[in-house]
């Protein structure tokens, strides 16, 4: 299997920094996968989630408000404002999607697009 | 010679202020480890934003247009109008730390002034706004409360004014001061141009080496502005950091020289005290002794 880096910046430090085996990212043109190889490409993110598919094959869900994302063939960098990690056990997730959800909606965006945001997050949590 | 009760008030207060002293210097230690460590994690953000802005801007300049068109790389254009932004603390206690992001500020606008370029000031931090208050020296804009606790959205407020500004052509230039931390014993002022920016900075060079960077947007300058928006908004909100830390050890060099400058006073004043009790005791001897002399 391959792999690729992914890295996810914020200001207030690194949220995530490890091999992945593909991320979908949701871009400002539309949702988009990046797999390893992926071509050269820089982008503005839209509020959203960011799905990680990990090394150990386990999905997780980072939720961002606004960024960037530069891709290229081994790295992927995402530098966003704000973003929350939903990880760790059951308790934790649960404090997790409640910041996640406060982080979406002080990103001033429509209804419809927190509400796919936080579906998509239970799902994978589920 | 001050009475025995006087210098023992003296003592006791001077022990009092001690207390003080020492308290502020334990809570702006740990406060500047709190600052440190925020200034640590801001750091890998900004450069990994400037790797971003200098790619791009690199691709920029292998296409046709011209970096120095973009209003925000000109640099070629003497300014006009300068903008002064500069961040001094809300509190003082801190030793010359807001004195000499001040002077340095006086400083530029005199140079500024001598060259026939309108200086326009935007403080951040209450002891800033307070001087020049005081010397009835205008502000265009000022915000107290935001050094003592950097705020990213507050600061991004303030900055996209100045942005706007800038952009629209009511200023030149727009010049950061600000004192900033170098280790716990060194703070050093820090004068950054941060509009419009060098694009030697990034490292951008006139010979662009090609590279198969697709952008999407498929817009250059719009992708650039919104890179460059988040650049000086982040900027900012570094300096305010950086100055915050400064500031933390700025003032906790000051009390402990101050707790220490007390220990002293309370040494000199035990001296004298005890030299007081003695005379007192002399004193007192002599009386009983000459008293018993008489009686004889």
């Amino acid at each position: 299997m391959e792999f690729f880096k992914l890295e996810i910046v914020t200001p207030e430090g690194v949220i995530f920094d490890n091999n992945v085996k593909q991320v979908t990212l949701p871009g400002s043109e539309g949702e988009f996968g990046v797999l390893p190889g992926h071509a050269t490409l820089v982008s503005l993110l839209d509020t959203g989630v960011i799905v990680i598919d990990n090394a150990e094959g386990k999905e997780i869900a980072v939720a961002i408000n606004s960024g960037y994302v530069k891709v290229d063939e081994e790295k992927t960098l995402c530098i966003v404002e704000g973003a929350v990690a939903i990880s760790g056990d059951d308790n934790e997730i649960a404090a997790a999607i409640e910041a996640a959800k406060k982080l979406l909606k002080s990103a001033e965006t429509t209804n419809a697009t927190i509400a796919t945001a936080v579906s998509k997050i239970e799902k994978i949590k589920g | 010679m001050a009475s025995l009760k006087d210098i023992q008030r003296k003592i006791k207060s001077v022990k009092n202020t001690q207390k003080t002293t020492r308290a502020m210097k334990l809570v702006s230690s740990a406060k500047l480890r709190r600052t440190e460590e925020l200034a640590k994690k801001s750091k890998v953000y900004a450069n990994k934003l400037n790797e971003l802005i200098n790619e791009i801007a690199q691709k920029m300049c292998e296409s046709e247009s011209n970096l120095s068109d973009t209003p925000y790389f000109n640099t070629t254009e003497a300014p006009k109008v300068v903008d002064i932004v500069f961040i001094t603390a809300d509190k003082g206690l801190c030793g010359g730390f807001n004195s000499q992001t001040i002077k340095r500020v006086n400083k530029l606008m005199a140079k500024y002034k001598e060259e026939g370029i309108e200086v326009r000031l935007r403080a951040i931090g209450r002891k800033g706004i307070d001087y020049f208050r005081f010397n009835s020296i205008s502000m265009l804009n000022q915000i107290a409360g935001l050094s003592s606790s950097p705020d990213f959205e507050k600061s991004s407020e303030f900055i996209q004014e100045v942005a706007s500004d800038f952009i629209e052509g009511r200023t030149n230039r727009v010049v950061v001061v600000n004192n900033g931390y170098v280790n716990m014993i060194t703070q050093a002022i820090r004068e950054n141009q941060l509009l419009p920016i060098d694009p030697i900075k990034f490292g951008v060079t006139e010979t662009c080496s090609s590279s198969d960077l697709e952008l999407e947007p498929d817009d250059n300058d719009a992708l650039l502005e919104v890179l460059i928006k988040r650049y000086i908004e982040f900027s900012i909100y570094y300096a305010l950091i950086d100055s915050l830390a400064a500031e933390h050890s700025a003032r906790m060099q000051a009390m402990d020289s101050a707790t220490n400058n007390a220990k002293d006073m309370v040494h000199q004043l035990s001296i004298s005290y005890n030299k007081a009790r003695q005379e007192a005791i002399t004193t007192e001897l002599i009386e009983i002794i000459s008293g018993m002399e008489s009686m004889k």
